[in-house]
């Protein structure tokens, strides 16, 4: 409609049949005191950057089988037999241990390229079975970081088995096959030093 | 002659970028912080987690069942098996099914126990809630008879998948093959 910026207009009063016009009100700027908001910001800040860890443990998932007393058969060229003795020494044998196959000791930095040798042996690639025999005396962080390197090998295994393509032209799928044994005195008798 | 006096100019420092990334931490702590289970602050001990190489699989915080095998801060030569449960909602019916804990400990969500009570109380979560993880979160300084003897009395109360808790090795120790 015509006209509608009338109603916006100052309205005028009359004062005794003077006309008043109302004084424009000046506008004054405002401040809003935020101190006490950052004060608090701070203060939460700060406790919780005190109370978080960002660093969080971590799982390392095992499997067991159920309680079997029926005796499986197993080739004994198939087997990587690794030995933890009470003195946290690490030793490994292939097949069965006799005075001829004497387990030898190695350290635990070289266990994965050991791992990663023996399970692509032609022979036994994918097929081989690795039993980890642990003293109960034998410290708890040394079976971690036997595991964990265990773990690492499979990596490389995985990739190198994978390569490789089974009747149906689909890479073969790697079957890992480990266990964890208690050690017992025969199995120390070919140890030099050990278990006398 | 006298000296001509500079005038003081005041100067203000202008605060909102410090205070606009004060509020953006302040924002990411908030949503990322997770605050202990009821277990976990009941602990009593300190546990040194084996170091063992970095991955995704973090701790589950959901129905998980700890078994604690620790060493007495007080008395190192002492070691326990601590049973913790996450789901606090859980614990008063786990412990129903064990009549051996003292009444003092129903409301506790982590009690020490022996070899026996471990076993029941196993039993006793897979039978409210057969989802539950278990894990075993041992002292890397303990001998491994105690998570030898752990492992047996989850197999032998039918919880066959678990986990060990460790401890992130630092990325620049890692060795490479």
């Amino acid at each position: 409609m015509a006209g509608g910026g009338e109603g916006l207009a100052i309205p005028e009063r009359t004062k005794r049949g003077k006309i008043v016009r109302r004084k424009k009100k000046r506008r004054i700027g405002f401040r809003i005191d935020l101190t006490p908001l950052v004060d608090i910001t701070f203060l939460l800040l700060t406790f919780f950057m005190f109370t978080t860890t960002m660093l969080k443990p971590q799982i390392m998932e095992m499997r067991i089988p159920p309680e079997m007393y029926a005796k499986v058969e197993v080739r004994a060229s198939e087997l990587l037999t690794l030995l933890l003795t009470k003195e946290n020494k690490l030793y490994w044998f292939k097949g069965i241990a006799d005075e001829t196959n004497k387990p030898q000791e190695i350290p635990i930095s070289k266990l994965r390229m050991l791992a990663y040798e023996k399970n692509l042996e032609p022979m036994v690639k994918n097929k081989l079975i690795t039993v980890l025999k642990i003293s109960p005396e034998a410290s708890y962080s040394k079976v971690i970081e036997i595991l964990d390197e265990l773990n690492l090998a499979e990596i490389p295994i995985t990739e190198a088995i994978s390569k490789e393509l089974d009747e149906k032209g689909e890479p073969v799928k790697r079957q890992r096959k480990f266990t964890i044994a208690p050690l017992l005195e025969e199995d120390l008798k070919f140890i030099e030093g050990e278990g006398k | 002659m006298p000296k001509i006096k500079k005038k003081r100019m005041g100067f203000v420092i202008d605060l909102t970028p410090l205070v606009d990334i004060t509020f953006l931490l302040l924002t990411f702590l908030m949503f990322t912080t997770k605050f202990k289970s009821e277990a976990e602050a009941e602990k009593q001990f300190t546990i040194r987690r084996p170091i063992a190489t970095p991955d995704t699989t973090s701790l589950p915080e959901r129905d998980l069942a700890i078994i604690n095998i620790a060493i007495d801060d007080k008395n190192p030569t002492d070691t326990a098996y601590y049973y913790g449960i996450t789901n606090v909602r859980d614990v008063p019916l786990i412990y129903q099914l064990v009549p051996e804990i003292p009444l003092e400990f129903q409301s506790k969500a982590l009690i020490k126990v022996d070899t026996v009570i471990l076993g029941k109380l196993i039993r006793a979560t897979l039978s409210v809630r057969s989802s539950t993880r278990f894990a075993i979160d041992a002292d890397q300084r303990i001998r491994f008879k105690w998570v030898e003897d752990a492992m047996n009395i989850l197999r032998r109360n039918r919880a066959f998948v678990f986990n060990f808790v460790t401890e992130k090795k630092r990325p620049e120790l890692e060795k490479k093959p």
